[in-house]
């Protein structure tokens, strides 16, 4: 389209222009400053990555320290800032000590990507969000469903959420921008759901057998999101339940009971080789079944890169996923120009933290005659704070993914947060260092 | 290793490998049932005897099998030891030839294969997918080992001799075959053989003839020559009287630890008139552990714990049979096990969605309700998926703890869906209970401290040792695959030892000196 890089090149720098400064986020800044440190040294950054991890099941300080120095007993020659716990580790004061430093290290790091122990601790954060300019979406951090206890426990765990955040936005201030678009009303209250943890039966080869077992929790989910005006979106995980998660929910959706309601949407993953033909099935499925609220795709690189190639490779697969990362950025540009042309049929929401496919989106969606608030772009607790912050102040339509949990159930999420803010292929990270803004707005 | 490639499994998470493998059942269901002769040389013998059916639908008949007699092992044997020095003299890159041609017609031929065990194994369709790569691994492996060794080892040479090591088959080989792993097992005792340039007698179990018929088959086709690789179906009598032939070489084995035993007692008798020392090589038992320390995630052990132990009905020698759990997670992961267990489907084989399909026969049936039974009366069934089908022989997959010390039920192997959970004070507890065990196969440890890591490596007895994955599924070239103790005997097959258990070494040096002048 003529004149669409122009245009984002101007979007990207009047976005990277209203960034707030660093001084703002001091203790942030330091994070940035240890991830990038951590991001040079693979062996360091594996060490630290497998302690957070371990650290919800230590009992003690004492444990945790045996963890922490048999981990970094494993790293060559470590900087500096890690030699302390290990020699201090070995004395019975230091033992104590260094756990609880560390323990107190990883609980303020979760705390910068988890919002709160529950949804009701939650709503302060979400309500400061909106009045300065940003929706959100709740997510229920949890460990894995095993039993169908643990996937009614989960259930009820959503419920609670719809329940809390309903009774609570009616409350919160006018914030146009955010609650309208050229389809109409946009819900105030947005929780995403996985469908692996509806139901312990996910199996790669049987998905019709997740997707039944899921069904009876999700229907009772809509009913609840549709009589209280919630809007709720189903998240996508690995390949290995995409089939699951996508039976599941065209099949749900079709049902005449929900073609009113409610809001709902699902994730179209950019970084997989099929996902061009997956958003050709999903928009069949949407000329097929209008519905008064248009389905919104949430349209992601995709979070789960490393497991797939490595279980690809196991098995001698082809990866599902593109290899190369400008592949995905490549495709990512062009979905979003298909998605975009594709309304009314659905809503567009963005999920990057990527200046430049922010930018073009926006771009794209400005030249296609769309507003501000006819894409939604949306990001990540702890990891987009400051594009939240430039996109708030241009008014443009923000959603902010906040997960909701203790420090057991999030781990696997942070620890995912954190891989993905240090890959050296990261956009944060090539902008934590300095990249010139020409760099990164260039074209992928 | 230069060259060698894992065969791909087949993606079941999609659709069309899936429609394949279903299209491949119906077309064996709707052919009559196999028939699998007795293979002497080029002629074909009996093929009535032995009835394969389908241990979930147990009056479906899978194959007519021919039972090889006394005279049929004699005869058998003459004719392997007649072809025998053929073959070995052949050169190593022609007979890899014809091996790697076997592999590939098991590959282009996989739906077929994998669907065979379905019906005639009751093995899952991903488990049978595995077992068909698994077998065309081995058969490309062996080649590919049996390459480098031809090329003999290198040696210390001195001015005024010269040096060589090289390696020469052994002869003739019984290979004696399981049916819980149809086709890669004998794949893996077979093509390792005759890649040495021994001549091979296959015996396969009598619950899986066909599947060893398909692999002899294939052999032929690929350029081994009849007389080379036979095929003696049968029962445990036609596997005796082939140990006890004074013509074998080799006995190749993977079986239960009785007949294992058995089949090392025979070979130990030597005939007067035998020239040679028979070698076994000896697959047997297990009594596999799973230890699971306090700081493990539980959202991990719990599916690894049961694909290990329930996957197949338990019926793999690597399977787990036991957790020793920290007592400070032995409680939750008990609960956890228990919700997970009753979510579990017992069904047919050929259910995508199943995940613990029949046992074998009626006999191992028997034996794992009784062995349920008794851990039921000694100690507590904490998790148990009752809901089975009524016809074919399956077994509701169970988890008892709560036993007395020294239970049976923790020593002796099941070979089913059943699961012991013991609480230990401590992973070192835990570690004195595997090494009081005479078995010694896989075990697997789960947890979060690279310090209990190295202490478990240093102090398991096991062959093959599992961290923070499941205790199955080892594959050829990667994980090298056999067990300690009494769970057998002869090098790790899959590995790069496993080829010299086939062959005898032999040192030429040769004088190069001659009146005083070095001829190099």
């Amino acid at each position: 389209m003529p004149g669409l890089e122009a245009l984002i090149t101007e979007v990207g720098r009047s976005l990277a222009a209203a960034y707030p400064p660093a001084i703002r986020h001091p203790a942030r800044t330091f994070d940035q400053r240890l991830m990038q440190v951590v991001a040079d040294r693979p062996d360091v950054q594996a060490a630290l990555f497998r302690f957070v991890d371990a650290t919800p099941a230590c009992r003690t300080p004492e444990e945790l320290t045996d963890h922490l120095t048999a981990l970094l007993d494993e790293v060559e020659d470590p900087p500096a800032l890690l030699r302390a716990p290990g020699a201090l580790g070995r004395s019975a004061v230091g033992e104590r000590l260094v756990g609880s430093v560390a323990a107190a290290g990883v609980k303020h790091l979760a705390q910068r990507f988890i919002v709160g122990e529950s949804p009701h601790a939650a709503l302060s954060h979400l309500e400061r969000l909106w009045r300065a300019g940003a929706g959100s979406s709740l997510d229920l951090l949890g460990e894995a469903t095993v039993t169908q206890d643990e996937a009614d426990a989960y259930a009820a765990r959503c419920a609670d959420a719809i329940a809390t955040l309903t009774g609570a936005v009616p409350a919160w201030p006018a914030r146009p921008v955010l609650e309208h678009d050229f389809a109409g009303p946009v819900p105030r209250a947005n929780v995403s759901v996985k469908i692996s943890a509806l139901t312990p039966l996910i199996r790669p080869s049987a998905p019709e057998l997740g997707a039944r077992d899921a069904s009876r929790r999700l229907v009772a989910l809509l009913r609840q999101a549709r009589d209280a005006g919630a809007h709720l979106h189903i998240d996508m995980e690995s390949v290995d339940t995409l089939e699951t998660t996508l039976l599941l929910v065209l099949d749900m959706l079709a049902d005449p009971e929900f073609r009113d309601g409610p809001s709902t949407g699902v994730v179209m993953q950019a970084y997989l080789r099929e996902s061009s033909a997956l958003i050709d099935r999903v928009l069949e499925w949407c000329r097929a079944h209008p519905r008064a609220s248009p389905l919104t795709i949430r349209l992601v690189k995709g979070a789960y890169w490393d497991h797939e190639v490595a279980e690809a490779r196991q098995r001698g697969w082809t990866p599902p996923v593109f290899t190369e990362k400008a592949e995905s950025d490549r495709n990512f540009e062009a979905l979003t120009r298909r998605l975009i042309d594709a309304r009314p049929q659905v809503r567009l929401a963005i999920a990057s933290h990527n200046l430049r496919s922010v930018a073009h989106a926006v771009a794209y969606n400005r030249l296609a005659g769309g507003g501000n608030s006819d894409i939604e772009i949306q990001v990540l607790q702890g990891l987009g704070d400051d594009l939240q912050d430039s996109l708030a102040a241009h008014r443009i339509r923000t959603r902010v993914y906040c997960p909701v949990g203790d420090l057991v159930m999030g781990m696997a999420y942070l620890v995912r947060r954190l891989l993905e803010n240090t890959a050296s292929s990261s956009f944060l990270s090539a902008h934590g260092r300095g990249v010139p803004i020409e760099e990164l707005l260039a074209a992928p | 290793m230069s060259g060698f490639v894992n065969e791909p499994l087949l993606e079941l998470r999609r659709h069309a490998p899936r429609a394949a493998l279903i299209d491949a059942l119906r077309a064996l269901d709707a052919s009559p049932p196999l028939r699998v002769p007795v293979l002497i040389g080029a002629s074909e013998g009996s093929h009535d005897g032995i009835e394969s059916t389908d241990p979930g639908t147990p009056d479906r008949l899978v194959a007519r099998a021919g039972v090889a007699s006394a005279s049929d092992v004699a005869s058998a044997v003459e004719v392997a030891a007649r072809k025998q020095p053929t073959w070995a003299r052949r050169a190593a890159q022609e007979r890899a030839d014809a091996l790697r041609r076997a592999a590939q017609a098991l590959r282009t031929d996989r739906y077929a294969l994998a669907a065979l065990q379905v019906r005639e194994c009751g093995k899952p369709w991903a488990e049978a997918d595995a077992d068909v790569c698994e077998a065309i691994d081995h058969i490309e492996y062996a080649a590919a080992q049996a390459l480098a060794l031809a090329a003999g080892r290198p040696l210390l040479q001195l001015p005024g001799e010269r040096n060589t090591m090289r390696y020469r088959p052994r002869g003739v080989v019984a290979a004696i075959g399981p049916w819980n792993f149809p086709l890669a097992i004998p794949a893996g005792l077979v093509a390792t053989a005759l890649a040495t340039g021994n001549a091979v007698i296959l015996k396969p179990a009598e619950q899986a003839p066909a599947s060893g018929l398909r692999l002899v088959q294939a052999l032929r086709a690929g350029g081994v020559p009849a007389d080379v690789v036979q095929l003696l179906p049968g029962y445990g009598e036609t596997g005796a009287a082939l140990v006890a032939h004074p013509g074998i070489h080799t006995i190749a084995f993977t079986g239960s630890e009785t007949v294992g035993l058995a089949i090392i007692r025979a070979a130990a008798d030597t005939h007067d008139d035998q020239r040679h020392v028979k070698r076994v090589v000896a697959e047997m038992g297990g009594k596999n552990a799973i230890i699971v320390d306090a700081d493990a995630d539980l959202d991990q052990v719990v599916p690894d714990v049961l694909r290990s132990a329930f996957a197949f009905a338990g019926q793999k020698c690597s399977a787990a049979a036991r957790v020793l759990a920290h007592e400070a997670v032995a409680g939750v992961l008990a609960d956890r096990l228990a919700g997970a267990v009753a979510a579990m489907r017992v069904g047919q084989a050929d259910d995508f969605a199943t995940d613990v399909p029949p046992v074998i026969d009626r006999e191992s049936q028997e034996r794992v309700l009784s062995a349920i039974t008794a851990g039921a009366a000694e100690g507590r069934i904490c998790a148990q998926q009752p809901d089975v089908p009524a016809a074919g022989w399956f077994c509701p997959p169970t988890i008892v703890t709560d036993l007395p010390p020294g239970s049976p039920l923790t020593r002796e192997e099941v070979f089913g869906p059943l699961l012991t959970l013991e609480a230990v004070a401590s992973v070192d507890d835990a570690l004195d209970l595997v090494d009081a065990s005479r078995y010694a196969l896989t075990g697997g440890v789960f947890t979060r401290n690279p310090r209990v890591i190295d202490r478990v490596v240093e102090r398991s007895p096991v062959g093959n040792l599992y961290i923070n994955r499941s205790i199955t599924g080892a594959i050829v070239a990667r994980q090298p695959f056999g067990g300690n103790r009494r769970s057998g005997v002869g090098a790790k097959v899959g590995g790069p030892d496993y080829i010299l258990q086939f062959v005898e070494p032999q040192v030429v040096s040769e004088n190069t000196m001659r009146h005083g002048l070095v001829v190099e």
